[in-house]
């Protein structure tokens, strides 16, 4: 038989808010949805509900009882990533879950009573892993969706209804369990029916011939039986976090501070389910209308905040978005860490989730193409090169013995190129002079001709020398015209240093 | 236990030709094995019981092998001088004006190639990959870190040692050194070294790392080879100013060739 477990956050907008701003904890607080005048508390905390406040007031009503009190309005970026916090929690009991928004997810729990003892305990353990991310829940556990919901709602938690029980269950409940939105069930009250069992024992036709199809459902709906199917969510491309704020942020450092909490909380869903992230997307919205949207492509999966943080700031402070900041969200899209086999004989393999972080932190400290693979490029010109991402083959099972070095002398290459003045007798440099070298020629060897590109608009065209000088040192020197402005000798390696 | 182990030899005859040893010469393992383990091997013939290893001696053994071995450069004067090579775990330091460069390229064109991964933090940004890998560096292994100034360069290293590659060569280019690092930095690399058995091989215009280096080489200059109108190499001498486990004075000579007149 199918198990169907209710997973519900009383007063979620205020829940997610909470999760988002966990000081305003022990502070009397309320949700309010509308502007000015209208706007009315839909959830208040304890210490609010303690002086009087209730949902439904007006925020001017609720002022008038506590001038104290901190209102916040709805922010739908919070309680989108809270949703989702919650559904991960969720995912953890069983892949099979129906997102019924605003705080509620159904889980089909059929078949995990082998890790669990009983239902209350599997109702217990989900509760624990959904304060953990941050949220109160509640927990109802029965055979349709209906009686599950019904039981979430109520304050024992978690209420397991046996299976074949939910008519049992819903009976003594008051009508407006039911479906507490619709019209029907208050009719039915001043019908003088008052719990869920006065409807079900009436006969079915005669409930449908004075209410309609609104009627007939209800009346199954008293008697337990509920047809809709669960109907599970796709995996999810990317996580999220990120909130509205109360005031606009014009500089960096409040808003890393805030960004780090959200991504804090990114990093836990991650970890929780086996995740790290290649890409961050960080969206930003300005104050008045403005948008912002920023990339970072992680070198490899990393769930590493300091790194991620650091590469953040570092692409704020490349590219400030040019408004004050009104609300962001982090979106995380995420992939496996790699994993690598250790060897007992051979050389030690890296790790990869260490070497993606140093790889990040490197790039973050020194800038992109300062870290990475050497590769080799086609070409003749000597000061050619490319980096690649750095992702090494993994070793030998055993270790091996190094063939001899073939001794070869590498030329200490100058980037950029060193111009110098160059007197030369003939194809003979007899003395080159720049700001750091100086000397005359003791030997001279050249010219070489290198032509590369002659195809472009811009080819290059050099003639090689290898000079000693008196003083020591071995330079190649190279003529060129039209690199620079003026220059048309360079020195570009010193060889034997 | 000792009884079950005789009754099990009598009853098993073990042959009693060489057993086949996965790892040959063991060092000694300080720490006491398992009660278990210790009264087997007690119960085993002598001979039988000093090649019965325990999973975690084995282990260990292999951890403490590591640690004792050396890094070779392939360059067997070289590698003469420094016992092995690049001892691991220590900083290793060059200095002077003779052909640094190359001996960096063949410490890490040696360690690519057993399949080691290496790192070149090069401050000068001075490396050719193309002529890298003509030297025999295995390039998929090697990670090319271009610092801009001396301060990056050790934060670099000192990541780098922390992910666990097992040879990092810091270059610190020409002279005038862009920045300076601290004496507190090189006791603080040297300590990582020591902790990850990283062989740290840090090449200067003069002496940077102070007491942390295990060794101190001088790289003397030397004039250019030249046949005829064509340069053909240059002659290299490391002279051993210091090193802690042996007396100062060796010298090693190597000569490097330019790629054209290989």
């Amino acid at each position: 038989m199918t198990r169907i477990a209710c997973f519900s956050v009383p007063m979620f907008p205020l829940a997610a808010r909470l999760r988002s701003e966990p000081d305003l904890l022990q502070e009397a607080v309320v949700i309010v949805d509308g502007n000015g005048n209208h706007a009315h508390v839909v959830a208040a905390t304890r210490r609010a509900r303690k002086k009087g406040i209730h949902p439904g007031l007006s925020l001017p009503q609720a002022r008038s009882v506590l001038p104290k009190l901190i209102a916040r309005g709805r922010d739908a970026a919070c309680e989108r990533t809270a949703q989702e916090a919650l559904l991960e929690a969720a995912e953890m009991l069983s892949p099979r879950l129906e997102d019924a928004g605003d705080g509620v997810v159904f889980v089909d729990v059929t078949g995990t009573e082998r890790h669990f003892a009983t239902e209350e305990e599997l109702g217990r353990s989900a509760i624990r892993a959904i304060e953990a991310v941050g949220l109160p829940a509640r927990a109802g556990i029965a055979a349709s969706k209906l009686a599950a919901r019904i039981a979430a709602e109520l304050p024992k938690t978690p209420t397991v209804v046996p299976p074949g029980e939910e008519m049992r269950f819903l009976a003594p409940l008051p009508l407006a369990r039911l479906s507490p939105e619709l019209e029907a069930a208050a009719m039915l009250e001043r019908f003088g029916l008052k719990s869920i069992g006065d409807l079900a024992r009436l006969p079915e036709n005669e409930i449908a011939s004075r209410l309609g199809e609104i009627g007939r459902q209800l009346h199954f709906a008293a008697r337990g039986i509920d047809p809709r199917p669960l109907i599970p969510r796709p995996i999810p491309p990317a996580f999220r976090e990120g909130m509205e704020l109360e005031w606009p942020l014009v500089s960096l450092e409040p808003f890393l501070f805030i960004a780090s909490a959200a991504f804090d909380r990114l990093r836990q869903r991650m970890e929780s389910q086996g995740f790290s992230c290649t890409r961050i997307e960080l969206n930003l919205t300005l104050e008045p209308d403005g948008y912002d949207a920023r990339v970072l492509d992680l070198p490899a999966p990393t769930r590493d905040a300091k790194t991620i943080l650091t590469l953040l700031r570092l692409d704020l402070e490349k590219r400030p978005p040019g408004a004050p900041v009104i609300g962001f969200t982090l979106v995380a899209h995420p992939d496996r860490p790699r994993r690598a086999q250790l060897s007992l004989f051979g050389p030690t393999a890296l790790s990869p989730d260490k070497l993606a972080t140093t790889i990040a932190r490197l790039i973050s400290m020194l800038g992109e193409e300062r870290a990475g693979m050497p590769v080799t490029v086609d070409g003749h010109l000597p000061e050619r090169h490319s980096l690649a991402p750095f992702s090494p083959p993994p070793p030998p099972d055993t270790r091996r013995e190094p063939p001899r070095a073939r001794g070869l002398l590498m030329p200490r290459l100058f980037r950029p190129p060193l111009p110098v003045d160059v007197t030369a007798e003939g194809n003979r440099i007899a003395s080159i002079r720049g700001e750091t070298i100086a000397g005359n020629v003791r030997v001279c060897s050249g010219p070489w001709h290198i032509e590369e590109g002659w195809w472009r608009d811009a080819p290059a065209e050099r003639e090689y020398w290898d000079v000693e000088l008196w003083e020591g040192g071995i330079y190649r020197v190279y003529r060129s015209e039209g690199e620079q402005e003026g220059k048309e000798w360079f020195v570009d390696a010193r060889f034997g240093v | 236990m000792a009884a079950t182990a005789r009754r099990l030899e009598s009853q098993f005859r073990l042959p009693m030709t060489a057993i086949p040893v996965l790892v040959p010469a063991l060092p000694s393992v300080e720490s006491a094995p398992f009660e278990a383990v210790e009264a087997f091997r007690k119960g085993l013939d002598v001979r039988i019981g000093a090649q019965l290893t325990s999973g975690s001696e084995l282990l260990r053994a292999l951890d403490l092998r590591r640690s004792e071995q050396v890094l070779p450069t392939a360059l067997p004067s070289l590698d003469a001088l420094l016992d092995g090579g690049l001892p691991r775990g220590k900083v290793i330091e060059i200095a002077g004006r003779g052909a640094r460069l190359s001996v960096v390229i063949a410490a890490l064109a040696a360690a690519t190639s057993t399949g080691e991964a290496a790192a070149l933090i090069d401050t000068g940004d001075a490396f050719d990959p193309q002529l890298g890998e003509a030297a025999g560096i295995d390039l998929r292994r090697l990670l090319w870190v271009r610092p801009r100034k001396l301060r990056e360069a050790a934060a670099a290293a000192e990541l780098v040692i922390a992910t666990g590659f097992q040879l990092v060569a810091v270059d610190a280019g020409l002279p005038p050194l862009r920045g300076r690092v601290p004496d507190a930095a090189w006791v603080r690399l040297a300590r990582a070294a020591e902790a990850h058995g990283t062989a740290l091989l840090v090449s200067a215009p003069y002496p940077l790392t102070g007491t942390t280096s295990e060794a101190m080489l001088r790289a003397e200059p030397s004039r250019g080879q030249w046949r005829g109108p064509l340069l053909t190499g240059v002659d290299l001498a490391l002279r051993l100013e210091k090193h802690r486990r042996k007396r100062p004075g060796g010298c090693a000579r190597v000569q490097f060739r330019v790629a054209e007149a290989t």
